[in-house]
């Protein structure tokens, strides 16, 4: 049984949007508001400078404010944080992810598949798309970081420790790219992958082939 | 009283041995400014070479070591010093003292960070070039296998002196507050910078022991092996070390908060609006500090996300009430706008959108795209470089005349002003759309299409590099030929500006004005405000 899919995309889109709005607005009415307080107590006017001391309710009530709004942020962060983080009952497919200096390997260890690239030819992650799949992701050396900017969802892979998560990937049959995004030495800037998302019918038909050519 | 003759005016003795705290922080401030310079010119390397992709001028191994030299020279040896040597200097003449306490750990402080940046910059000359694993040195990246070489072993050793340099800094600076106020100058009557750098030390005694125990550690992994292969592995050292470097992030913002304080309540003409406040929010601030390093973590999957998620993004708090108060002491004011009001401005504005761009990744599931890209890399710029750097510049500005008895001139601090915004943010708001695209820090190459916004970035860094001429223009043509600066040029708030400007060798040959506020001059001028601030 497959509990919702991660849809890591969606989700950062709609909580991005949410915190850029509030972003956008307190940054308009920091600016609107030094505008108007260079323009409407400029040297020259008339009177003195206020010389009292501000009412001594004011931060409590403003840090109420405050709070308030970090309430409503944060209830959006969590319940997004529980989507993402969710993992199936039963992934419909696991990829094994091994990072090294400065290069990626797939293992699909239920099909038999290793996907290796070369110095010239980066690895090719080939996944079904609408599938939950569950990566169990290690380095052999140091810490690098398996990033696919356009499901917007990065994570650390450290050596001699597994990590696990679930991605999905909606839309079919397009290529993106992948990449390392830890600082992990000399040819960092190098350690990149290809993404195919392919429909789970010629996902299907790519595991029969890779089967067939494998010796 | 000392029996040790104090040494002359200009000798070569006065200059590497006097222990006026003035003179301290002046050559903590000079050497400083000189490693800005020097990791201004790294980042200009960086931004040439990332004028287009492909390696252009320096390959992918010297570019590894130049964006490590410049975070590392920037962090360690430039905004950390300096923030220190400000309050150095005016912290013991903001609570009427004669002396800094402890002078000669202060003195000592300004030798460790000699030592410590030449010992850093020492590695350009190993066989295999300067530490080149970023300003954060992760292991096992930093280890012996991966990073061979002396020049990682002097990167720990410069990195250990600069920190025990503003250990003993921040000592002296804290015991001034502590032990050395005048008589009538109360905690609650500490000047708004004073309190900035109050909370200031209390974080470096809180954070830069745990730094020097991460560097000890690399240093015996280094050696000997096994320190990060325990149960926890290398994220021990991520904990060690974020533990001081979230800290050190207000290290690098308090003391210039504070300074813009200072400038907005002189400029606008009005007591500073919210002032226990301010100290409310600095004390919350600094608490919470101490309980968000692991936002720094999201993406290892190792930290508890949720909980270091509420309290950095609680940080909205103090920050929002540090807002209020400096937008408050603008309100009902008569504000004059110059050079050092500019810049004070643009410190606000420019600071909040790194404030902003704080809270959207102290977002868990948003920092899992941008962390590590050069989101955060224009992130942590528009805090450190279009914020705190803007508010020095207000701060510097505003107490040449104090320091030194002459102005700067208006006009090329205008140039100044303009060339610093406009490069400052055609440098960093590109940042944020490239990254968020998909470019990652730390790469000399990068795909095809990020080239237009990183040529744009790029041209923004000559406009900085420009505006940084300017203003050495303005200093030696300030200095060169004077225009002197009587002792409170601007009508200034504090007890700096009780005294001749520069200030004498024990600070005030006057009697000191009574102290019956934060604002003791301001009292002295309107009699009646003191009377219903009481």
């Amino acid at each position: 049984m497959l509990v919702a899919l991660v849809d890591t995309r969606k989700d950062f889109e709609d909580l991005s949007s949410t915190y850029l709005l509030v972003a956008i607005a307190v940054f308009a009415v920091v600016a609107l508001g030094c505008l108007f307080l260079l323009l409407r107590f400029r040297a020259g006017r008339r009177g003195s400078p206020s010389s009292g001391e501000e009412p001594g309710w004011l931060p409590f009530a403003y840090a109420g404010f405050l709070a308030a709004v970090i309430v409503v942020l944060l209830v959006l962060t969590f319940s997004a944080q529980d989507r993402i983080s969710a993992k199936a009952d039963r992934p419909g497919l696991r990829v094994d992810v091994t990072a090294a200096k400065w290069n990626w390997r797939f293992d699909y260890p239920a099909q038999g598949i290793s996907q290796i690239g070369g110095d010239t030819r980066p690895t090719v992650l080939v996944v079904p798309s609408h599938t939950d799949v569950r990566f169990r992701m290690t380095s052999i050396d140091v810490i690098h970081s398996f990033w696919i900017p356009h499901v917007r969802f990065k994570r650390d892979a450290f050596p001699k420790r597994y990590t696990e998560f679930d991605l999905s990937f909606s839309g079919t049959g397009y290529h993106t790219a992948g990449r390392c995004a830890e600082f992990c030495g000399l040819k960092h800037d190098q350690m990149t992958f290809n993404v195919e998302v392919m429909s789970p019918a010629d996902f299907r038909a790519w595991v029969a082939r890779k089967r067939s050519e494998a010796p | 009283m000392s029996t040790i003759a104090a040494p002359r005016g200009g000798s070569l003795m006065a200059t590497v041995a006097s222990t006026d705290h003035k003179r301290v922080a002046l050559r903590v401030m000079a050497t400083a400014l000189l490693f800005f310079l020097a990791g201004g010119v790294l980042a200009l390397l960086i931004r040439a070479e990332l004028f287009s992709p492909g390696y252009q001028l320096v390959g992918q191994d010297r570019y590894n070591e130049i964006f490590s030299m410049h975070g590392s020279t920037m962090i360690y040896l430039f905004v950390v010093p300096l923030a220190l040597a400000i309050g150095v200097y005016f912290v013991p003449l903001q609570v009427g003292a004669a002396e800094i306490a402890l002078p000669r750990l202060a003195l000592l402080g300004w030798w460790l960070l000699v030592g410590g940046g030449l010992t850093m910059w020492m590695g350009w000359f190993t066989q295999n070039g300067p530490g080149d694993t970023g300003w954060t040195a992760f292991d096992p990246l930093s280890d012996a296998a991966n990073s061979p070489g002396d020049g990682m072993y002097l990167w720990i050793f410069g990195v250990m002196l600069a920190t025990v340099s503003g250990l003993l800094l921040a000592a002296c600076v804290l015991g001034t507050v502590v032990r050395r106020r005048a008589p009538g100058m109360t905690m609650l009557r500490l000047s708004v910078f004073t309190w900035s750098m109050l909370v200031t030390c209390l974080l470096v005694i809180v954070g830069f022991p745990v730094l020097l125990v991460a560097m000890s550690l690399l240093f015996v992994e280094r050696q000997f092996g096994g320190v990060f292969d325990g149960s926890g592995g290398p994220i021990n050292y991520q904990n060690l070390f974020w533990f001081y470097g979230h800290p050190v992030v207000y290290v690098m913002f308090f003391p210039f908060v504070g300074a813009v304080g200072e400038v907005i309540a002189t400029f606008s003409r009005r007591r500073f609006f919210g002032y226990r406040a301010h100290v409310g929010a600095l004390l919350l601030f600094t608490a919470l500090s101490t309980s968000v390093w692991a936002h720094h973590m999201f993406a290892t999957g190792q930290v508890t996300v949720k909980y270091f998620s509420l309290m950095s993004t609680a940080l909205i708090i103090p920050g929002g009430i540090e807002y209020l108060d400096l937008l408050g002491t603008m309100w009902r004011g008569r504000i004059r706008f110059g050079v050092p009001m500019a810049f004070a401005v643009g410190f606000i504005l420019q600071f909040l959108i790194g404030g902003l761009s704080g809270v959207y990744i102290g977002s868990p599931p948003l920092d899992y795209h941008v962390h590590d890209s050069y989101f955060i890399v224009a992130h942590f710029h528009y805090t450190l470089f279009a914020g705190s750097l803007f508010a020095f510049f207000a701060a510097f500005y505003y107490w040449w005349p104090k320091v030194t008895g002459c102005f700067l001139r208006t006009g090329l601090g205008w140039m100044h002003f303009a060339l610093l915004t406009i490069g400052a943010n055609l440098t960093f708001f590109p940042m944020f759309f490239f990254g968020y695209d998909g470019m990652p820090r730390r790469v000399a190459d990068y795909s095809s299409q990020f080239t237009d916004l990183n040529r744009a970035s790029s041209i923004g860094a000559a406009f900085i590099a420009l505006a940084v001429l300017a203003w050495i223009a303005n200093v030696v043509v300030s200095l060169a030929r004077r225009e002197p600066a009587p002792s409170d040029p601007w009508e200034g708030h504090t007890l700096e500006w009780a005294t001749s400007s520069p200030p004498p060798r024990h600070n005030f040959s006057d009697p000191l004005p009574p102290i019956r506020s934060f604002a003791p001059l301001l009292d002295a001028r309107q009699p009646a405000s003191e009377e219903r601030a009481r």
